[in-house]
């Protein structure tokens, strides 16, 4: 095994501080209304926000930054996507943590960016495969969802961990696709995630941040 | 009624261009420039008060593979202006290739556009690319509409062929503030059910605001909510205000956009929507 995938592997593990248990995207509104309730509908939301939402979104612009694409046109291109204050907040806040960290790991100067960029940007000298990052990246999501679902549908364990490998086909099928896509291809279709992360903005009863 | 009859037998490819170009001069908002060719018109009523409207056609009856369609408008520094469609724009079953369209505003220093087109209706097999771009100059603002209908619910119809690209976008000093590419293929809509999706909806609308006071109306949007029949909700942060409203067809969702564009705007709706 590389050294590279191991630095990644640390990087996108749930221990790593950038606090990605606090988000959930807005899953914590779609559990609270009943949408989310078991491991069928969790794997379903999950899926979807993966392959129609933010996950894909996520991707291609990781990709880009990876290949060396201006960060801070990818920067203000990955804000100006954000379609609801706490989907800005989410990607704003962990992009600028990881960045810190490792920056702080590493000695280089990494500046505070929305996540996928900070994390395309970190990772470009590994000289990983590109749609390798990109599944990664989109698995550590997936995982923070589940695990948030797993906590508050509630799921069992095993049940979480069922559920996450289900999405392994899916995550790879979606790296591979957005590995390749230009920045024309973006394009979304998960209009009730972006509904949920409005209405956790004014959800009586929050536990995570959004 | 089959409205696909006459498109199908029109073989000829529709091209149109509308261009308008509106300025400030002896202290009011005049039309500067019009150019117009092939099935792109535009017109301006006469409106009360100083806000011109600007209404733009498409002549074609509907758009499929191939069409060809721009229009654009210029607004000048420190004019305020409203620009809408005729009608609702229909995209049917494409022959060869997509239709493509493209809306390219821009709005001078200190202006504001209330850009407010009708509804798109996407036919079964539609293939529509549209790029909206909607481009501010510093201390200028706008504010955006576009509402999408999937079929006729009334029909029955329920779509599962598509190949629709949206992409709107509002930019400030050249900068992205808003960018929203929806996208709906064969595999989104196959998905659409789902909780996170379109749950079931067949008509769709984002409103977004950019500019001096955006985020302030957050709480009159949110209070205009509430239309029977639509799930909407707003989130305000960046200098903008963003709406989503999704809806089971287009009657309710055109109510509750005309109810929440009345709030926001403090005037009358453009004169050709009917609510």
């Amino acid at each position: 095994m590389s050294a590279a995938l191991l630095s990644l592997v640390q990087w996108l593990s749930p221990a790593f501080p950038t606090g990605a248990f606090a988000y959930s995207h807005g899953l914590e509104w779609a559990i609270s209304e009943g949408e989310v309730r078991d491991a069928a509908s969790a794997r379903r939301w999950i899926a979807d926000v993966l392959a129609f939402g933010a996950g894909r979104t996520d991707a291609i612009l990781l990709a880009h930054a990876l290949r060396g694409h201006d960060p801070g046109a990818l920067s203000d291109l990955a804000r100006a996507l954000a379609p609801a204050a706490e989907r800005l907040r989410e990607t704003e806040e962990q992009g600028a943590a990881f960045a810190a960290t490792v920056a702080a790991l590493t000695g280089r100067d990494l500046p505070p960016r929305p996540l996928p960029v900070a994390l395309g940007q970190a990772a470009a000298p590994l000289g990983l495969p590109v749609a390798e990052v990109l599944a990664l990246m989109l698995h550590a999501f997936a995982a923070n969802l589940v695990s948030a679902a797993v906590r508050f549908v509630p799921l069992g364990q095993t049940e979480g961990q069922a559920t996450l490998a289900a999405l392994h086909p899916r995550i790879g099928e979606i790296a591979a696709e957005s590995a390749e896509a230009p920045l024309d291809a973006l394009g979304s279709a998960a209009l009730r995630g972006d509904l949920a992360a409005m209405r956790h903005e004014t959800q009586e009863v929050r536990i995570f941040k959004t | 009624m089959n409205a696909l009859t006459p498109l199908s037998a029109r073989l000829e490819r529709s091209d149109g261009h509308a261009l308008v170009t509106l300025a400030r001069s002896r202290g009011a908002v005049r039309l500067r420039d019009l150019a117009q060719r092939g099935s792109a018109k535009a017109f301006l009523p006469r409106v009360e008060g100083d806000v011109p409207e600007v209404v733009f056609l498409n002549t074609s009856g509907g758009l499929t593979g191939g069409d060809r369609l721009s229009y654009r408008l210029e607004v000048g520094e420190g004019c305020r202006a409203t620009a809408t469609t005729q009608t609702a724009e229909r995209a049917y079953a494409a022959g060869a290739g997509a239709a493509r369209v493209e809306v390219l505003h821009e709005v001078g220093r200190d202006g504001w556009l209330d850009w407010l087109p009708q509804e798109t209706i996407l036919f079964e097999g539609a293939a529509l690319e549209r790029e909206t771009q909607i481009s501010l100059a510093p201390g200028a603002g706008c504010l955006m509409v576009e509402s999408v209908v999937l079929g006729r619910a009334a029909m029955g119809e329920t779509l599962s062929r598509l190949a629709f690209r949206d992409r709107r976008s509002i930019l400030r000093g050249g900068k992205p503030v808003v960018v929203e590419p929806l996208a709906l293929d064969d595999r989104a809509l196959a998905a659409a059910g789902g909780a996170a999706m379109l749950g079931g909806a067949r008509a769709l609308a984002t409103l977004a605001m950019v500019g001096p006071g955006a985020e302030d109306a957050l709480g009159p949007a949110r209070a205009a909510l509430g239309e029977a029949g639509v799930e909407a909700a707003a989130s305000a942060f960046d200098g903008k205000l963003v709406l989503r409203l999704l809806a089971a067809d287009g009657w309710p969702l055109r109510r509750q956009v005309a109810r929440l564009l009345t709030v926001l705007r403090g005037r009358a709706l453009p004169r050709v929507w009917q609510v």
